[in-house]
């Protein structure tokens, strides 16, 4: 019985300074405030390949479309707006590219028109922004809405993202803004 | 109460089954389908683009997207109440249940069973072994089975290759470069395309050999058809099956694949791509260029001998896809449905856009020839996406890209001022680039037996080697100036615009033989069964012996002709200033 | 990892060129101003505060109510909580079944901020299993709670199969750290079951596996936690070891068999050692050939795993995407995949990632021949650990397996007689 207790206790104390070794030694990599908890897309990098809408663990992707107004060229012919061979510029069902309506458009003055996005409504597609990338500014980029987003441990987005523009990112880093570029 | 108890679970569970399996269907659905945006939707709004101003349609669309609004968010609701049903449903199974199991609960199951460790133990130990020794097997097995994996790919491309090789030496005069050198790679586009039409056969079969773009598939001057008729008459319509009219004039050359012919037209109105149908000549569909984004509204000014349509159409044998001066490219599949339309950029070109295009898979390639910045641009041709672009700091020039096999795998060779370059097709990696041209470049390289060739009246005639970019022999004897050369892997062919056509030895570049002809080439010669065909541009067609160019025979068609001619089995397409008709032997 | 960071920043500065201003920054004459857009960064440090504070706090009060109270009520109580908060506020990331591959993660790649809460959420449950035994899994386990609190009756399985059947998780574990390691993908995480009950909602397939196994925990204790936590397997080994043990009361076992009914995860041990007879030397033998059979399983795991290490790669992106590749430029017809041509509109180097896949090979072959170990070993120490044969006088408690959930309290004769004391007394 001694000899049991004994081995027992040396692999108790074995098992012990591993788990506390492990543990000073990650310790010494863990960063007390700035962790990666988040997931971010870098706009820079995204190509718009419509995946944030359709593989988000969310039944409606956390993934919305943001517009740097400071960037957006206030065109009266949106390419993030309308369908490529629009007819009318007008807000009609048929015009618009947004398969949700969720961008609303409004006259500012003579010619310049002011598009908001309706986050409720957006499902992050990225068919506006490739539409603005290709011909406009590019001031309108998908981006996760971190208030949404369910900061899953691994993101399924960037799991299956094309252009590998899901990554880790920092609280200070939470968002990767175009309006400041 | 008991009784009640298992009623109850027995409800619950049943109910929870129907609505998990209907939620999970409902769930299936919003998941898969992007919420507004159903085929039919899309396919009214595409409708309202293409048709004229029509008031009840855009009407249709609006009443249907707000009533799939409307839908979609019901559905919604329906769904996030049926998961909260669900989770109810639940709570009150688990604890009709655990009421239903009260009062069994903390009797023992059976009679005493005292736990005998030690056979537990034993049994165990057995599962155990015989899981990890079953799971050793199948890995073992599945190693095996890779070596073997390994072993049989490479027995059965030798056998394929042992085919290819015996369908090639089955053509004797099929004289197409990449088939007679590369039988070992598999990256040809043209032998898997002959495989892969093989099959079909009707009345009026879809022609298994296609000419998909310029000067045949790869653009190289050279077709694997055969049987094609040596004489016609337009007048008499001997050997002719059909003579058609083309809406608006170009002067880009038909392409074929399947039963369809392609080629475009402009003027200062409309620039269209026409689909003939290669058995009857009938005019099947027309796709126009318009309502382009970023197009310009008046017309680039051109020389009338270069016009608004010089370019010829590339196909895939899904989809088709046309460029024009405007800087316009649209894409078709093969029913005339306008697939995507785009405009990379009005080009600045003082003579007028002449760049044809050229398919490889699934990607459309575009020499885009520009004063300000040329490059070379490589899009998905599904999409119009840009797979690779590359800018070449060339000067301008007016030549057309082609598809070569060097060194075993096919590549893009590009032809320009200063230089010839070739490319990796996949990403547009540069494999090498030889400095040899000057002036205005308007002819196109080609390729046969590995080595590339290339000749420009203001320049020289150069053979490259196709694997190095090794200069191996360079002429100045005869150059052509609009027409482009040909070549087998022993003669290359060339055609003036002073009407001196010649043939230079592949290897030394020595001239083998020359005819006089006085009269002017824009057209260029095409290597076919055997023969070289050429067409000169008062309409006189040539036809040569490919193996020591001697004149078989000669004679006026009576149109003036410019286009290159396009070849299947058995038949020849020509587009004429006036017309297109098609050659076959009666 | 130098050279995959000068790869993210040229493509960076490739499309950072491409986004080009094409129209100018409008004038506004009628004193239009640009709307301030706010967007929310939750207060993750004070989530992730409580998160750890909640998770020590319900571990020690299952402590308290194991070891003094002796009483399943408060495991309940922990249970639901855990599953409320842990469970559906939460949704569940991060997990400690989770944090196993992001500590392999952090180990790896320094490129990686591991967070200090989810190296907690990792260790805390370790350090009480060394000192306690199993009593995260008790409830404080969101994953565990949800099996506990949807069990009515425990029709139990063959006890020889669930212990053969008890290697599962290591193997799952054994994968989980490959792909970890190699930066492939969390495994853990994309086939948890329960978190998509917990978020409503999910990927279709896991989430119909991980109702399967909830309508199996109703009849059968814990599948999850018996058959395929790794997590579960990790914390036996330390608990096993713990400081203190469990007992299931503190009168005096009375050999009644009562209790080893009860339990849902067949980590109550009988008295008597055997009733079937067999000669010392036999046994003796067989400890001796499964003592040998143990370097050989260790190896022949490893070979067997690493000779699949290159299918396995298949699992990392970048060796996808050159797969892809390669099988694209064999037929050029087909249709393009996505990930090919986002390669080649980012301008990527086809030779430069071959370079990485030959990395990422390699490291896999390292890999998946130390995991092709790992479970080789675990299979072969199981082999002789189930050859062993031990004797006991009364019904004890194997802290490998015993999570802690409390329900052999209530059958045990002596507690009920106490507790019926105790209310007479008072």
């Amino acid at each position: 019985m001694d000899r049991r207790n004994f081995l027992r206790t040396c692999s108790s104390l074995v098992a012990g300074g591993v788990a506390l070794a492990t543990g000073g030694l990650l310790a010494t990599k863990a960063s007390a405030k700035q962790g990666d908890i988040f997931w971010q897309i870098d706009p820079y990098t995204c190509t718009q390949c419509g995946r944030c809408e359709t593989d988000c663990v969310l039944t409606v992707s956390a993934v919305k479309c943001f517009h740097a107004n400071r960037v957006c060229g206030y065109c009266d012919l949106c390419g993030g707006y309308y369908r490529p061979n629009v007819k009318e510029l007008n807000t009609a069902a048929e015009n618009q590219l947004c398969p949700t309506g969720a961008i609303k458009r409004e006259f500012v003055e003579e010619p310049y028109f002011e598009y908001t996005i309706d986050e409720a409504l957006c499902t992050g597609c990225g068919k506006c922004v490739k539409g603005c990338t290709s011909f406009g500014n590019g001031s309108l980029f998908l981006q996760i809405d971190q208030d949404k987003c369910q900061q899953c441990n691994e993101c399924a987005i960037a799991r299956v993202c094309p252009s590998n523009a899901i990554q880790r990112v920092t609280k200070d880093s939470a968002y990767k803004l175009k309006d400041h570029a | 109460m008991r009784k009640l108890y298992r009623n109850i679970a027995i409800v619950t569970g049943v109910f929870i089954l129907m609505l998990a399996v209907m939620l999970g269907m409902s769930y299936f659905q919003m998941r898969q389908v992007s919420p507004l945006e159903t085929g039919v939707m899309e396919t009214l709004k595409e409708l309202n683009e293409t048709a004229a101003d029509n008031e009840s349609l855009q009407q249709q669309i609006r009443e249907l997207d707000l009533l799939s609004r409307k839908a979609y968010f019901v559905k919604d609701g329906q769904l996030k109440t049926g998961i909260y049903l669900l989770l109810g449903m639940a709570l009150v199974l688990v604890a009709s249940l655990n009421l239903y199991y009260k009062e069994t609960k903390n009797l023992p199951e059976k009679d005493f069973d005292p736990i005998d460790d030690w056979l537990i133990k034993s049994n165990a130990r057995r599962y155990l072994s015989w899981a990890a020794a079953g799971v050793a097997m199948v890995g073992v097995g599945l190693i095996a089975f890779q070596h073997l994996n390994l072993l049989k790919p490479s027995g059965e491309t030798l056998v394929a290759e042992v085919q290819d090789v015996e369908a090639e030496t089955a053509l004797p005069e099929d004289i197409q470069p990449e088939a007679a050198t590369d039988s070992l790679s598999t990256d040809s586009v043209t032998t898997e395309e002959i495989s892969d039409t093989a099959e079909v056969e009707d009345a009026k079969p879809e022609l298994k050999i296609a000419s998909k773009a310029f000067r045949g598939n790869n653009s190289g001057g050279s077709s694997s058809a055969r049987g094609i008729a040596t004489s016609w008459n337009l007048k008499s319509k001997k050997n002719i099956l059909w003579q058609s009219s083309i809406p608006k004039h170009g002067y880009n050359s038909p392409v074929i694949t399947g039963r369809n012919v392609f080629l475009t037209g402009a003027d200062a109105q409309a620039r269209e791509l026409y689909c003939y149908d290669v058995w009857s000549g009938e005019l099947k569909w027309t796709v126009k260029a318009d309502g382009i984004p970023g197009s310009p509204s008046s017309m680039p000014k051109v020389n009338a001998d270069t016009g608004l349509a010089a370019s010829t159409v590339a196909t895939n044998g899904e989809q088709v896809c046309a460029i024009f001066a405007t800087g316009d490219v649209i894409c078709s599949d093969m029913e005339g449905k306008r697939l995507w339309a785009k405009n990379i950029g009005l080009p600045d070109n003082h003579y007028g856009y002449a760049s044809s295009l050229l398919m490889y898979g699934n990607m459309l390639i575009i020499q885009y020839q520009n004063n300000s910045n040329a490059q070379i641009l490589a899009l998905n041709a599904k999409t119009g996406n840009t797979i690779w672009s590359k800018s070449a700091n060339d000067k301008i020039a007016w030549s057309s890209p082609i598809i070569a096999t060097l060194g075993g795998k096919s590549a893009l060779v590009v032809m320009g001022n200063p230089a010839i370059s070739a490319y990796n097709i996949n990403n547009g990696g540069e494999l090498w680039r030889v400095e040899c041209m000057s002036g205005e470049v308007g002819s196109s390289p080609t390729a046969a037996g590995g080595v590339v060739f290339g000749a420009s009246e203001y320049a020289k005639c150069i053979a490259i080697d196709g694997a190095t970019g090794e200069t191996l022999w360079e002429a100045s004897d005869f150059l052509p100036e609009c027409s482009s050369l040909a070549a087998t892997k022993d003669l290359v062919f060339c055609a003036t615009s002073y009407g001196m056509v010649c043939a230079y030895d592949a290897t030394t570049g020595e001239v083998k033989k020359e005819h006089d002809l006085t009269t002017p080439f824009y057209s260029s010669p095409v290597v076919v069964d055997g023969k070289v065909y050429l067409f000169s541009n008062s309409g006189k067609a040539y036809i040569f012996s490919a193996s020591s160019f001697d004149l078989i025979t000669s004679f006026e068609t009576g149109e003036k002709t410019f286009a290159t001619p396009a070849f299947t089995d058995g038949m020849m397409v020509v587009r004429t200033d006036e017309s297109l008709y098609c050659v076959k032997k009666e | 990892m130098r050279r995959i960071f000068s790869i993210i920043m040229g493509v960076l500065g490739t499309s950072r060129a491409l986004a080009v201003a094409r129209f100018p920054k409008p004038d506004f004459t009628s004193g239009y101003r640009y709307p301030e857009i706010v967007h929310g960064i939750p207060n993750e440090t004070f989530w992730n505060v409580l998160d750890i504070v909640l998770l020590a706090g319900m571990m020690a009060l299952v402590v308290w109510a194991a070891y003094r109270k002796r009483s399943r009520a408060v495991m309940v109580t922990v249970s639901v909580v855990s599953v409320l908060y842990f469970g559906f506020f939460r949704s569940g990331c991060v997990c400690s079944v989770g944090s196993i591959q992001n500590v392999v993660f952090a180990a790896v790649d320094s490129g990686y901020h591991l967070p200090w809460y989810v190296l907690l959420v990792f260790l805390l449950p370790i350090l009480f299993a060394l000192l306690f035994g199993r009593v995260f899994c008790s409830g404080v386990c969101p994953l565990g709670a949800l099996q506990e609190l949807v069990n009515v009756r425990n029709f139990r399985l063959s006890r020889a199969v669930s212990a053969a059947l008890s290697t599962i998780p290591w193997i799952y574990l054994s994968f989980a750290i490959l792909y970890a390691a190699t930066r492939s993908q969390f495994l853990i995480c994309r086939l948890d079951p329960f978190i998509g009950i917990f978020r409503l909602g999910g990927d279709l397939g896991v989430l119909t596996f991980g109702i399967v196994l909830l309508v199996m925990s109703i009849f059968i204790g814990r599948p999850f936690c018996r058959f395929l936590c790794p997590y579960g397997a990790l914390l036996s080994v330390f608990s096993s070891l713990s400081w203190k043990k469990v007992e299931i009361t503190g009168k005096g076992c009375i050999n009644c068999a009562l209790c080893g009914v009860s339990c849902p995860v067949d980590a109550i041990r009988a008295p008597q050692a055997s009733r079937t007879k067999e000669e010392r030397s036999a046994g003796v033998k067989r400890i001796i050939l499964f003592g040998l059979m143990l370097p050989v399983l260790t190896f022949g795991g490893a070979l067997l795993v690493g000779s699949q290490s290159d299918a396995l790669s298949l699992a990392h992106k970048d060796v996808y995407l050159y797969e892809l590749l390669q099988r694209q430029e064999a037929h050029p017809q087909q249709a393009e995949p996505l990930e090919v041509e986002t390669f080649h509109a980012l301008g990527g180097n086809v030779e430069e990632l071959k370079e990485k896949v030959d990395a990422i090979r390699h490291d896999y072959l390292f890999y998946s021949r130390l995991s092709g170990a790992l479970i080789g070993f675990v299979i072969g120490f199981k082999l002789l650990k189930l050859s062993l044969k031990r004797s006991r006088k009364t019904y004890t408690i194997d802290m490998a397996r015993c999570t802690v959930c409390g329900k052999c309290f209530n059958y045990c004769p002596q507690n009920i007689k106490t507790s019926k004391n105790e209310k007479a007394i008072s």
